[in-house]
C-alpha cells in the first residue's frame, strides 16, 4: 500500500487529496492530466411509460471520479447503478442534471464522450457468428485501429486474458464466462482513458474471474480511469481506489474503501472453535450483549462493536476451558454494505 | 468515413459466415423472375397492353423484381437489429465512437452493394435468358435507383425494428406490410386496369414510385415527367425515413 497525493480542483478550489493504493499508476498519460475524469451533478433519471407510474431510477446523484482511479459503483439490484452507467456512456439521456465525462457533456457532446470511453455493458455483447479473433478485429476497427495495430493488440489481450487458444472459436461456441472475458478483453484493445465495466465478471468461474481482475489491475496501472459496478464486494474491495454505495437512486456512502468501512460501526468478528458448546459458555457470551451470535456445531461466531468487547468475550470463554482456537477479523466491505443498505432502508 | 467502413467490414464478416442469407439476397428475386415471371408471361400470351404499347410481361415484371429485391434486402438488414439486440452487441455499438447516422449509413452501405450485385444478376438473367430489351445506357441510373430504394426501405423498416421489441411481432408486422405494399403497388400489374380504390392507394405507395422509376429506366415505360415526380417523392420518403430512424435509434435503449 502506498499513499499517493494529487492536487485537484473541486468547486473552484484546489484541494490536496491523499489516496491509498497498492497499484501506483505507471504510465501517466491519462492520470497526470488535470481535472476530474467524471463529474456528475444532481443527475436525475425518471422512466416514464404510458399507463405506468413514473419510476425514479436516479434521484439527484452527484459525484466526481478522479483521473486514473478505479471507482466502484456498488448497490443492490435496482439501486440505479446501471442507469447511471447508461447515462455516462450516452446510451440514455438524463431527465435533468448534468454529467461530464473527460470534460465532455453527455447530452451536448455524446460523440465527444464516446471517443474517450470503452464500455462493457451489462448484457453479454458478442458477435455469435464471428470468431473470437474477428470479434476483436471488428472492435479494433470501430475504434480506429489500423490492421497492424489490431494484430498487435489481439496478441497482447489474448495473452493478458488467456484467450489465445480460443481465437478461432466462434462466439456461439463459447461458455458464458468466456464470452464475458472476450467482452472485457475487447475494451482493453484500445487506449481509451476511461473504461466502464458494468458487472464485468458476472458469470465467470473463479479462475476466469481472477484472471480478469488481474488484467483490470494491470490495465489500471497505465493510468486509465476505470468505473465498475459489481455485486461482488470482495472484488470491489480488492480493485477500487474509491467506491460509492447507491440505494434507491441515491448515494448513501462515498469515499475510499477504508473511508466507507469506517463510516459504519467498527464491527469485529470473533470466531471461536470449541471442544463443546455448553449453556454456561453461551450465558457468558450473551451477558456481554454482542450484536450477533451464530452457532455452527462447535464453532461460534460472535459479532461485537469494539475490540474491548471482543477481548472481554474471549476472556470469558477462555475461563470455561473449552476454547481451542480463536480468530478476530474486522468487517468486510460486504458487511458494511449490508449494514448501510439496511440502515437506510429502515430510515426510509 | 472510417466509422462507416468499420460497419461495412463488420457486415461483410457476418454475411460471409451465413450462406443462407447470401442465397436469399442474391438468388430469390432472380428465381421470382425466372419462375413467376415466365409463367405469367406464358399465361398472358401477347403481353400487357399499357396505353398504346404492348409490353411482354417479363419486361414489365423486371422492375417489379428489382423493387422486390430492394425491399427484401432492406427487410433482412432491419431484421439484423433483432439478432444484434439478442446478442447484446446492439447496445455496445451505441457506445462506439460514431454517430447514430454513421451506424445506420454503414449498415445500409453494405446492403446497397449487395442490392447492386443483385440488380446486375437479375438484369443479366432477364436479357440472356428471357431476352428482355434493356436501356443499357441507363444501367448506372438503375444501380443508383436500387441503392436509393434499398436505403429508403431500410431506414423505414429500421424505425419499425427499433420500436418493436418482440421478434415475433416484428415478423408479423413486416410480413403483412410486405404483402400489402407489394400487392398495392405497380409491382405485378399495371395500375390503369385495376379498381380505382386500389389505384388511389397504390399511387401513394413508395414501392410504386420506385418500381415505376426503375421501369422507366430499364425498359422506357412511362413519361419523363412522372419519372421525375416519382424520384422526388421517393427522395422525400428516404430523407424522412432516415431522419425518423436516427431519432428512433437515439431512443432505442
Amino acid at each position: 500500500m502506498q499513499n499517493v497525493a494529487s492536487l485537484e480542483m473541486e468547486n473552484g478550489k484546489e484541494i490536496l487529496r491523499l489516496m491509498r493504493t497498492d497499484h501506483p499508476k505507471q504510465a501517466l498519460d491519462f492520470s497526470l492530466m488535470s481535472g476530474a475524469a467524471i463529474e456528475v451533478h444532481d443527475l436525475v433519471k425518471t422512466y416514464q411509460k404510458r399507463h405506468h407510474k413514473p419510476v425514479k431510477a436516479v434521484r439527484g446523484l452527484s459525484f466526481t471520479v478522479r483521473r486514473g482511479e478505479i471507482f466502484g459503483l456498488l448497490g443492490p439490484n435496482g439501486a440505479g447503478k446501471t442507469t447511471t452507467i447508461k447515462i455516462l456512456t450516452t446510451l440514455l439521456a438524463p431527465t435533468s442534471g448534468s454529467a461530464r465525462v473527460f470534460g465532455q457533456d453527455v447530452v451536448a457532446d455524446p460523440l465527444g464522450v464516446r471517443k474517450n470511453i470503452c464500455v462493457v455493458i451489462q448484457e453479454n455483447a458478442i458477435e455469435l457468428y464471428l470468431s473470437v479473433c474477428n470479434n476483436l478485429r471488428t472492435f479494433g476497427r470501430f475504434h480506429g485501429l489500423t490492421g497492424r495495430q489490431i494484430d498487435g493488440q489481439i496478441d497482447r489481450v489474448s495473452d493478458l486474458f488467456g484467450l489465445r487458444e480460443y481465437l478461432n472459436e466462434k462466439g456461439m461456441d463459447l461458455s458464458g464466462g468466456l464470452k464475458r472475458r472476450v467482452q472485457v478483453a475487447k475494451t482493453f484493445m484500445v487506449e481509451k482513458p476511461i473504461v466502464f465495466l458494468d458487472e464485468a465478471t458476472t458469470g465467470m468461474d473463479a479462475f476466469n474471474k481472477r484472471r480478469t481482475i488481474d488484467a483490470i489491475k494491470e490495465e489500471s496501472r497505465k493510468g486509465r480511469t476505470i468505473v465498475l459496478t459489481t455485486h461482488v464486494l470482495d472484488e470491489a474491495e480488492e480493485l477500487c481506489d474509491s467506491v460509492a454505495i447507491m440505494n434507491h437512486g441515491r448515494i448513501i456512502a462515498r469515499g475510499s474503501v477504508e473511508d466507507v468501512k469506517s463510516m459504519s460501526l467498527r464491527l469485529l468478528y470473533l470466531t471461536l472453535s470449541l471442544a463443546a458448546v455448553s449453556d454456561d459458555l453461551l450465558r457468558a457470551i450473551h451477558i456481554r450483549n454482542p450484536i450477533a451470535v451464530d452457532i455452527k456445531d462447535t464453532t461460534i461466531e460472535v459479532t461485537v462493536r469494539e475490540a474491548t468487547e471482543a477481548l472481554d468475550v474471549l476472556a470469558a470463554v477462555r475461563q470455561t476451558g473449552l476454547l481451542r482456537h480463536f480468530e478476530i477479523t474486522s468487517a468486510s466491505l460486504e458487511d458494511v454494505f449490508l449494514q448501510l443498505v439496511d440502515t437506510k432502508e429502515s430510515a426510509s | 468515413m472510417r466509422e462507416v467502413l468499420a460497419v461495412v467490414f463488420r457486415e461483410y464478416l457476418i454475411r460471409r459466415t451465413s450462406p443462407t442469407w447470401l442465397f436469399f439476397d442474391l438468388a430469390v428475386p432472380l428465381l421470382y423472375l425466372l419462375m413467376f415471371g415466365v409463367a405469367f408471361d406464358k399465361a398472358l400470351g401477347h403481353g400487357l397492353r399499357i396505353g398504346d404499347a404492348v409490353v411482354p410481361y417479363n419486361a414489365f415484371f423486371l422492375s417489379g423484381v428489382l423493387s422486390m429485391s430492394s425491399f427484401g434486402s432492406a427487410m433482412n438488414q432491419s431484421y439484423g437489429f433483432f439478432v444484434d439486440r439478442d446478442n447484446g452487441i446492439f447496445y455496445e455499438f451505441l457506445t462506439y465512437p460514431m454517430t447514430r447516422g454513421q451506424f445506420l449509413f454503414g449498415k445500409i452501405l453494405f446492403q446497397c452493394l449487395m442490392a447492386v450485385v443483385q440488380c446486375f444478376l437479375t438484369i443479366a438473367a432477364g436479357t440472356l435468358i428471357l431476352h428482355i430489351e434493356i436501356r443499357w445506357e441507363l444501367l448506372l441510373f438503375v444501380s443508383a435507383g436500387m441503392t436509393v430504394g434499398t436505403a429508403g426501405w431500410f431506414f423505414f423498416l429500421a424505425i419499425v425494428a427499433f420500436r418493436i421489441r418482440r421478434n415475433d411481432t416484428f415478423n408479423t408486422v413486416i410480413n403483412v406490410a410486405y404483402f400489402v405494399l407489394m400487392f398495392l403497388s405497380s409491382m405485378f400489374y399495371p395500375l390503369d386496369q385495376v379498381p380505382s380504390w386500389l389505384r388511389a392507394i397504390a399511387w401513394v405507395n413508395p414501392l410504386t414510385w420506385q418500381t415505376d422509376a426503375l421501369r422507366f429506366l430499364t425498359i422506357g415505360l412511362g413519361s419523363f415527367s412522372s419519372f421525375v415526380l416519382q424520384v422526388l417523392g421517393f427522395g422525400a420518403f428516404l430523407a424522412l425515413s432516415f431522419w425518423f430512424a436516427v431519432r428512433t435509434l437515439q431512443k432505442a435503449v
